[in-house]
């Protein structure tokens, strides 16, 4: 990349609200949002309109968001290009790098569908075997965090993504996950909030189903990526070669959100666009670099956010 | 204009520049409104990003979560907390 004004897409992992879709919201009278619902419905036998539309969220609620978060990704991604926007990279958090392959065209609607799911399904399936939780915690620095982890020695927790100087995600077992809740509290965190999920997602126990994904990933060929992804790992552009990698690898190891905001901005961004139903991103990259613009997509694009632009 | 009114349009302030609220203006805010959730919607991260705020533009420290929860009830109970404590100090 030059060092350029340039934008960023980033691409969020799963929601952690269930996106009700009010009568009013664009995208519940939007024809080709129905479809790519209805073609989700088919291929996974889950009832994703019901779960965005009715008051009950009924069973299998992570996996719902999950497959929900990519279906509100690449919806958003499309008319954002059909707005004019172009990305010249593509960043994601945790799953949301399902829906930056789609983008990116590495991959189709359909598998990153498949992908999402399947995984979802193995998490899901681990999640029943071995519980685990993840946890947010806002308002202490890192050397506070590695303290909590390291005297709850023996629950196996970790850091599972680093998203800020003063925000960070711990996973583990849930029992060791709640006691470091508490402990944070204890030393003056601004809050601690648990997450929807029911695995230890991020964390090394579950290196275990690398393997599983691999098969999964078999049968699909990656193509050339029409936009760049940034590899939040090696802060180097993702290759094709390494994607099945980077997917098998990515649920045991933790996300760098910081490390992947602090590279876009080195090499020249200075837009960001979270392409995604909520805004998690856009305020972690306004606490990373008040100086950059950071921009929602559902506010660009529905709530009349940077008229002057659309 | 009391100090308490004073304070209130500063923190109507301070919440749309340390957010970037880019669209609201302070007559938009209601400062008996919650500030979490339904009311303005804001959540954790837009806390911390008001507790830096308040620590850099008035001198005051939100020092945990039992207070936090009780200073970002609303915009009158930060300008209230911000009055007592800058009088502390």
């Amino acid at each position: 990349m030059e060092a350029k004004n340039k934008i960023a897409f980033c691409f969020p992992g799963q929601i952690q609200e269930r996106p009700i879709l009010s009568k009013y919201h664009p995208l519940s009278e939007d024809p080709f949002f129905r479809d790519w619902v209805d073609r989700a419905e088919k291929e996974t036998g889950i009832e994703l309109w019901k779960f965005m539309n009715e008051e009950t969220e009924g069973e299998q609620v992570p996996l719902k968001l999950q497959l929900t978060t990519y279906l509100f990704s690449v919806i958003y991604f499309q008319r954002l290009l059909e707005k004019g926007w172009t990305p010249e990279i593509l960043t994601e958090h945790s799953m949301g790098i399902y829906a930056a392959l789609t983008a990116s065209e590495a991959i189709t609607f359909e598998e990153g569908l498949f992908i999402t799911h399947s995984i979802g399904r193995l998490l899901e399936e681990e999640g029943a075997l071995c519980p685990g939780m993840m946890a947010s915690i806002i308002g202490l620095p890192l050397e506070e965090i590695q303290k909590i982890i390291s005297t709850l020695d023996g629950y196996r927790l970790a850091i599972a993504n680093y998203n800020g100087s003063m925000h960070f995600v711990i996973s583990g077992e849930e029992e060791g996950v709640q006691k470091a809740m508490e402990l944070a509290l204890a030393r003056k965190a601004l809050s601690v909030s648990k997450l929807s999920f029911n695995t230890a997602l991020h964390s090394p126990p579950l290196s275990h189903l690398r393997g599983k994904i691999r098969d999964l990933l078999r049968e699909i060929e990656v193509r050339p990526f029409r936009y760049p992804i940034l590899n939040h790992w090696t802060i180097q552009p993702l290759n094709r070669g390494e994607v099945k990698d980077f997917l098998s690898e990515e649920i045991a190891r933790p996300v760098y959100w910081v490390r992947c905001v602090e590279k876009c901005i080195q090499e020249g961004v200075r837009q960001f666009v979270e392409v995604g139903k909520e805004s998690t991103l856009t305020k972690l990259i306004r606490w990373i670099d008040r100086e950059v613009e950071a921009l929602s997509a559902e506010e660009l694009l529905f709530s009349g956010g940077r008229d002057g632009i659309l | 204009m009391t100090p308490k009114d004073e304070m209130i349009e500063k923190m109507k302030r301070l919440i749309i520049t340390r957010l970037k609220l880019v669209e609201m203006t302070p007559e938009m805010i209601d400062p008996e409104a919650p500030l979490f959730g339904e009311g303005l919607g804001l959540d954790s991260i837009d806390a911390l990003e008001l507790v830096l705020g308040l620590e850099k533009e008035f001198g005051v420290m939100i020092p945990d979560a039992e207070v936090g929860k009780k200073v970002f009830q609303s915009v009158r109970t930060m300008a209230e907390y911000v009055l007592d404590h800058q009088l502390k100090g």
